[in-house]
C-alpha cells in the first residue's frame, strides 16, 4: 500500500517539480549585480525596468492560468448555470494571452490593449469576489463554516484580481522614464509591488488554510501551504517597508521555495484525486470532489511577482 | 468472482478478511473450544465491536462471536435496495401488540460490524438531562451514569469513528470539535434548513460517521446515497471497517456465521462459556465471561433461552426486567412536492437535522424529537406510498414519477419504557432450531401525544418552504432500546453502571439493550460511548482483583 | 404518457464508474429471472399474473417486468421480512392461501375465477381485500386486510421499483459506485443522471 502511494505521489510530483524548476531557472538575469546591493549603486537602464515589468508580466500570467483552469473545473462543476460564470475565463485568457505578449516585448511603455485588459481583469475578479459573497450569504446559515466550505469560494475569483493587479504594475513600471527609478504612484515600484504581493499571498493562505481545514488537515504536508507562504508574505512585507540596501538572499530563497511549493501542491493534489473512490479512473467525479489541481500555482504566481519585486528593489534602491 | 460469504466462515485459518482488499486477508489469532478466553462477546456491532477491541488491547483473550457473515465491501456490496436486504436479521420474528414493529432493515443487522454496517451514520449525542430524566425531567427512569463521564466517552467515540460534523454543534454543552468537517448539504437538507430558519429555529448539517476527507484507507464518502444498503467505498466508518480490525490487529478472534443459542451456566452459578452454531454443528467454547451484545431483540432472546434449573425465568433475571421496557424510537415523517428538483438519492439521506425539540421543554409531554432530512430510494419511497396513502394501481405510478421533486422530513423521537412492550419467546422455531422471537409493541399516550406535535411541526416546516401535495407517514418507527435496563438497584435493573449483570458477575451485557431510556436522537454513538467505557471499567476492575 | 425522462436507460451506465462489479452480476440475475413458477400451482399463478397486473399495472409498449416471477422467486427461495404479524402465517402459506381465497371469492361474486373477471371487477374485489370486507373459512382465520398490507402490496410492489425499468420511469440514479455524485444543491444534475423533459432547471 505505502508502496502505491509513493509511486502515485512520485509520477505528478516530480513531473511538476521538474517543470517548475525549469520555469524558475529559466529567469534571465543580465543585470545580476554580484556585490551586496549596500555596496551598489547601479545606473538605472531602460532595461532593467522593462526586464523587471516582463517579470510580471509573467507572474500575472502564471497567476492567469491558475484562474483559467480553476475556474474552468469549478463552474464546469457549478454547471455554468449563470451566465456571468463565463467571464472569468474569458478574462483571464485574455490575460494570460497579454501577459504572454508582455513577456515577449521589448518595447518601453505600457501597452494600451494588456492595460485594457489586465484592468478588465482585475475588475471581473473584484465582482467575481462580491458576488461570491452574496453568494454565500444567501444560503441558509449565511456566513457560516458550512457555506464559506462549500458555496462559491471567497477567495477564487481574488487571484484573478491578482493577475490584473500584478498586471497593471508590470505596465507601470514599463511604462517608467528611462532613466529615472521606476515609480508608481509616485512610490518606488519594488515597494508597492513587494507591498501588493505579501498582502496576495496572504489571502491565498487564507483561501488554502481554510479549504484545508475543511479537509481536517488529514494529511501533514496540508500543512505547508499555511506555513510557508505566510513567511514569504512576512518577508516580503518586510521588504516593502524595510530599509532599502539590506540582505534579502533569505527573502528570495523563500521565495524560490514558495513558488516550487505552489507546483508541487499540484502534484500532491493530484495524489489526493487518487486516494479517492475509484481514484483517477473515475476522474468525472473526483477532478470536482478532489482538491483542486489548478489552485496551487497561485502561489507560484504570487511569488514570482515577489521576486520581480526584490528585483526592482535592488535594481533602483531608493532612499 | 469473490467466494459467498453466506456459504462458509471466513475468519478461519487463522486469517479474518481484510475488508479493505477484495480478496484480502489479514492475519487472526484463534481460540480452540477448550481454550478458556477471557471474554466471549456475543455480538459485533456498536456494542460489541469497540468492547471486543478495547479488551483486547488491555491484554485479554477475547472471540467475538456474530451471526452473520464477515463482508468485504468493496466485493460483496452492490448498488442495489433489494440486494442489500442480505445486511438485515431476516430470520422469522413475531410481531404483536397494538402497534406492531416492523423489524428487518430500520433495527437490525446479522453481519460482522452489526447494523453499523447499513445504519444512517447519525452519530449525536444524547442531551445531558435525559441521564436524569427521572429526577429532571420527570419521566421515565434516571440512568446510574453521569453525563460529563459520557461526554468524556463520547469524545473519544468521536474521534474513533472520524465523525464528520459542524463545526460548532448548536445544541447542549461545549463539546470538542469533530475530527472532521461537515459534508456538503444536498436538496433536501437545504430545504430542512429552509424551513427550520423561517420558523426561527436553528439547525445544522448531521455528525456524520462518513470521513469527508481520506483517513486511513477510507476513501472520503462519494455521495452515492445508498449509505443503508452497506458503503461499497468503505467510507462509513462502521465497525467492520473500525473496531473490529482494531480487534484483530490486538489479537482478538472474530467467528463469523457463529450463532449462539445459550450460555452455560454452572453449578457455581458463574457463565461457563457459550454453545454456538457453526458450519453445521454445535459447539461449546469455554469462557471466564460472557458479553451479551445482540441487541435489543436477540440479548433478550439469549438471556431467557438460555433458562436453566437454577435460573427458570431466564439468566440476569431476578428482576423479571429482561425483555421488558422495550423501547423503540418514533420515525414518523412528512413529505411533500417541490416545483424545483431535489434528487433526495444523492448523498447521506441525513445531511442536515434540528434538535430544537430536544432542548426546549415548554410542550405537553415528555421527551423529546429531533427531525432530519430524508432521501428514500425508490424501493422504501414505494412502501411509503403504499402504506401512507394506500395507493396502488396506475395512482401509485403517477406519483412515484414525482420521485426526484420529492421532500421530507422523518423524526427520531423518545419513546417511553413501558413494560408491556417486550421480547418474549414464542413457540415457532429458526432454521438453528432456537424459539425465536415475540416482540409485542403498543404505543402510549404520551408517544402519540409526541408524535402528533412532530408531525404539525414538520409539516409547518415543509410548508414554510414552498413544498406542495404534502402528506404524512404515521406509522413508523426505528432503533430499538431497553430489555437489560442498567441501573443501580438489582430490584428495578438488570446490569449495573458497568453493564455487568446484578444476578451473575461474570455475564455483562453491552448494547442498546441497557438503554433505561431512549433520549430523541439516534442511538449509536451512544452504544459506542458506553462500549468504550465499559472495557475501561473491565480493565480497571482486573486491576483491583474485582473481575 | 410521454416519458418524463426520454432517452434515459439507466442500463446505459452498465460499463461506467456508476457500477461496479457486483451490481452488475446483481442486475444480471434480476433480468434472468426464469418466467415459469417453481412455487405457486398453475391455478395460484393465474390468480397472482391478474393481482399483479392490477396492483402493478404495466404499458403495453415495452415488454413487462415479472411480477408474478419476482414473487414466486422470493417464495421459492424463503427470502424473509425479518418478522411475520402473528395473526399472518408464513408468507408461503399466506400467499397460497389468500390467492386461494381470493379466487373463491371471485367465483363466489360473479360465477367466474378471478383471473377471467374484468379488471374493474378485479379492482372492486381488491379494494373488499384492501378494507378487510372478505372473509370465510378459506381465509383459515387471516385477516385479509393484513395479507393485502403486508404480503400482497410489498412483495408487487418492491419487485417493481427494484428494477431498472422502473429506475428509468422515476428518473433514480440507479447504482452508483464506484462514481457517486458531484453536484448535490437543488435543480442541479450531474452528467451523468437523467434529464427531465419540461424542467427548466
Amino acid at each position: 500500500m505505502a508502496e502505491n502511494q509513493l509511486t502515485d505521489l512520485a509520477a505528478p510530483g516530480i513531473a511538476l517539480l521538474g517543470l517548475g524548476v525549469l520555469i524558475l531557472s529559466r529567469r534571465r538575469r543580465p543585470t545580476r549585480v554580484t556585490a551586496l546591493p549596500v555596496l551598489a549603486a547601479p545606473p538605472v537602464d531602460r532595461g532593467t525596468a522593462i526586464h523587471a515589468a516582463k517579470r510580471l508580466n509573467r507572474a500575472a500570467g502564471t497567476l492567469a492560468a491558475s484562474v483559467l483552469a480553476d475556474s474552468a473545473v469549478e463552474h464546469y462543476r457549478g454547471s455554468f448555470h449563470n451566465k456571468a460564470m463565463f467571464a472569468p475565463l474569458v478574462t483571464s485568457a485574455l490575460s494570460l494571452a497579454v501577459s504572454v505578449h508582455g513577456v515577449a516585448d521589448k518595447r518601453p511603455a505600457a501597452h494600451w490593449f494588456r492595460d485594457t485588459v489586465y484592468v478588465v481583469a482585475g475588475l471581473t475578479g473584484l465582482i467575481g469576489t462580491a458576488f461570491h459573497i452574496y453568494n454565500v450569504g444567501k444560503k441558509p446559515g449565511g456566513m457560516s463554516w458550512q457555506n464559506l466550505f462549500y458555496s462559491a469560494p471567497i477567495g477564487a475569483p481574488a487571484a484573478l484580481l491578482l493577475s490584473g493587479g500584478v498586471g497593471f504594475l508590470a505596465e507601470r513600471v514599463r511604462d517608467n522614464k528611462p532613466g529615472t527609478d521606476p515609480l508608481i504612484a509616485g512610490l518606488p515600484a519594488g515597494r508597492v509591488v513587494a507591498a501588493a504581493t505579501g498582502a496576495g499571498l496572504l489571502g491565498t493562505v487564507a483561501e488554502a488554510g481554510l479549504l484545508h481545514f475543511r479537509g481536517a488537515y488529514h494529511d501533514p504536508f496540508m500543512f505547508a501551504p499555511v506555513t510557508i507562504p505566510p513567511v514569504a508574505a512576512g518577508l516580503l512585507t518586510n521588504a516593502a517597508y524595510g530599509p532599502a540596501c539590506s540582505n534579502r538572499r533569505l527573502t528570495r530563497w523563500w521565495l524560490r521555495l514558495t513558488a516550487l511549493l505552489g507546483f508541487a501542491g499540484t502534484g500532491f493534489h493530484a495524489y489526493g484525486v487518487a486516494r479517492n473512490m475509484g481514484g483517477w479512473r473515475n476522474w468525472r467525479q473526483n477532478v470536482l470532489n478532489g482538491p483542486p489541481l489548478p489552485a496551487p500555482p497561485s502561489f507560484t504566481g504570487l511569488a514570482l511577482a515577489g521576486l520581480a519585486a526584490l528585483g526592482l528593489l535592488e535594481d533602483n534602491p531608493d532612499g | 468472482m469473490p467466494a459467498d460469504p453466506f456459504a462458509a466462515p471466513r475468519a478461519t485459518g487463522g486469517r479474518a478478511p481484510d475488508v479493505f482488499r477484495r480478496g484480502g486477508w489479514v492475519p487472526m489469532r484463534q481460540y480452540r473450544d477448550d481454550d478458556t478466553v477471557d471474554f466471549a462477546v456475543v455480538g459485533t456491532g456498536a456494542g460489541g465491536g469497540p468492547l471486543i477491541a478495547g479488551l483486547a488491547e488491555a491484554g485479554f483473550s477475547v472471540i467475538g462471536f456474530d451471526a452473520g457473515p464477515y463482508f468485504r465491501p468493496l466485493e460483496d456490496f452492490a448498488s442495489d435496495e433489494r440486494e442489500q436486504e442480505k445486511l438485515y436479521w431476516n430470520d422469522e420474528r413475531v410481531v404483536d401488540g397494538a402497534n406492531p414493529l416492523t423489524m428487518g432493515g430500520k433495527n437490525s443487522g446479522k453481519a460482522v460490524g452489526g447494523s453499523t454496517v447499513h445504519f444512517a451514520m447519525v452519530s449525536l449525542r444524547f442531551r445531558p438531562e435525559w441521564f436524569r430524566s427521572r429526577t429532571i425531567l420527570g419521566y421515565g427512569a434516571d440512568w446510574p451514569l453521569d453525563w460529563r463521564e459520557m461526554w468524556h466517552y463520547y469524545g473519544r467515540a468521536e474521534k474513533a469513528l472520524s465523525i464528520a460534523g459542524p463545526v460548532t454543534y448548536p445544541w447542549g454543552p461545549k463539546r470538542p470539535r469533530y475530527p472532521y468537517r461537515a459534508h456538503e448539504l444536498n436538496g433536501a437538507a437545504q430545504l430542512l434548513a429552509r424551513g427550520a430558519e423561517a420558523m426561527g429555529m436553528k439547525w445544522t448539517a448531521t455528525p456524520l460517521a462518513t470521513v469527508s476527507a481520506p483517513h486511513g484507507q477510507s476513501p472520503p464518502c462519494v455521495y452515492r446515497g445508498f449509505c443503508r444498503f452497506g458503503c461499497s467505498t468503505n467510507a462509513k466508518q462502521s465497525q467492520l471497517v473500525t473496531f473490529i480490525p482494531r480487534a484483530l490487529r490486538a489479537g482478538a478472534e472474530i467467528r463469523d456465521l457463529a450463532m449462539v443459542g445459550r450460555i452455560e451456566v454452572g453449578p457455581t452459578g458463574l457463565a461457563t462459556g457459550v454453545h454456538f452454531h457453526r458450519e453445521g454443528r454445535w459447539r461449546f467454547q469455554r469462557a471466564r465471561h460472557v458479553v451479551v451484545a445482540g441487541y435489543a431483540v436477540e440479548t433478550p432472546r439469549l438471556l431467557l433461552a438460555s433458562a436453566n434449573g437454577q435460573f427458570p425465568d431466564g439468566l440476569a433475571n431476578s428482576s423479571g426486567l429482561v425483555g421488558k421496557n422495550l423501547m423503540t424510537q418514533s420515525n414518523q415523517a412528512v413529505f411533500g412536492t417541490m416545483e424545483q428538483e431535489v434528487r433526495w438519492y444523492k448523498g447521506p439521506p441525513s445531511l442536515s437535522i434540528t434538535e430544537h425539540w430536544n432542548y426546549e421543554d415548554r410542550k405537553d409531554f415528555a421527551g423529546g424529537y429531533c427531525w432530519m432530512a430524508q432521501g428514500p430510494l425508490p424501493v422504501e419511497w414505494a412502501t411509503i406510498q403504499t402504506t401512507s396513502r394506500g395507493l396502488r394501481g396506475q395512482a401509485l405510478r403517477d406519483e412515484m414519477e414525482k420521485y426526484n421533486h420529492q421532500v421530507g422530513l422523518k423524526m427520531v423521537g423518545e419513546m417511553l419504557p413501558d413494560e408491556r412492550n417486550r421480547v418474549t419467546l414464542a413457540d415457532d422455531k429458526d432454521q438453528y432450531g432456537l424459539r425465536v422471537a415475540r416482540v409485542t409493541y403498543s404505543w402510549g399516550d404520551n408517544d402519540k401525544a409526541l408524535i402528533n406535535h412532530a408531525l404539525d411541526q414538520m409539516q409547518t416546516s415543509l410548508e414554510a418552504v414552498g413544498a406542495k401535495e404534502i402528506f404524512r407517514q404515521e406509522n413508523d418507527t426505528n432503533h430499538l432500546a431497553g430489555t437489560a435496563r442498567m441501573g443501580d438497584d438489582p430490584r428495578t435493573s438488570v446490569v449495573n453502571a458497568d453493564c455487568r449483570s446484578w444476578d451473575i458477575p461474570n455475564l455483562w451485557v453491552c448494547d442498546g439493550s441497557i438503554f433505561p431510556t431512549t433520549g430523541g436522537v439516534n442511538p449509536s454513538l451512544t452504544i459506542t460511548s458506553i462500549a468504550m467505557r465499559t472495557a475501561d471499567r473491565i480493565r480497571m476492575l482486573a486491576k483491583r482483583g474485582e473481575l | 404518457m410521454a416519458d418524463r425522462y426520454p432517452g434515459y436507460d439507466v442500463q446505459s451506465k452498465r460499463w461506467s464508474q456508476s457500477w461496479n462489479e457486483p451490481t452488475r452480476q446483481v442486475i444480471d440475475r434480476r433480468l434472468a429471472i426464469p418466467r415459469e413458477p417453481r412455487f405457486f400451482s398453475p391455478d395460484e399463478w393465474r390468480t397472482l399474473q391478474a393481482v399483479c397486473d392490477r396492483i402493478m399495472p404495466q404499458p403495453t409498449d415495452r415488454p413487462p417486468v415479472p411480477l408474478p416471477a419476482f414473487v414466486d422467486q422470493k417464495m421459492a427461495d424463503g427470502l424473509l421480512d425479518g418478522y411475520r404479524y402473528a395473526a399472518l402465517p408464513p408468507q408461503g402459506d399466506a400467499w397460497r392461501r389468500g390467492l386461494a381465497a381470493l379466487d373463491v371469492a371471485a367465483r363466489q361474486a360473479h360465477c367466474d375465477p378471478f383471473h377471467d373477471l374484468t379488471p374493474d371487477r378485479q379492482d372492486d374485489l381488491l379494494r373488499q381485500m384492501q378494507t378487510g370486507e372478505l372473509a370465510g373459512p378459506e381465509w383459515g382465520g387471516m385477516p385479509c386486510k393484513l395479507f393485502f398490507e403486508h404480503r400482497v402490496i410489498p412483495d408487487i410492489t418492491h419487485a417493481y421499483y427494484a428494477h431498472p425499468v422502473a429506475w428509468n420511469e422515476i428518473g433514480f440514479g440507479g447504482p452508483a459506485s464506484p462514481r457517486g455524485y458531484v453536484r448535490m444543491g437543488l435543480d442541479r444534475r450531474d452528467p451523468w443522471e437523467a434529464v427531465e423533459a419540461n424542467h427548466a432547471g
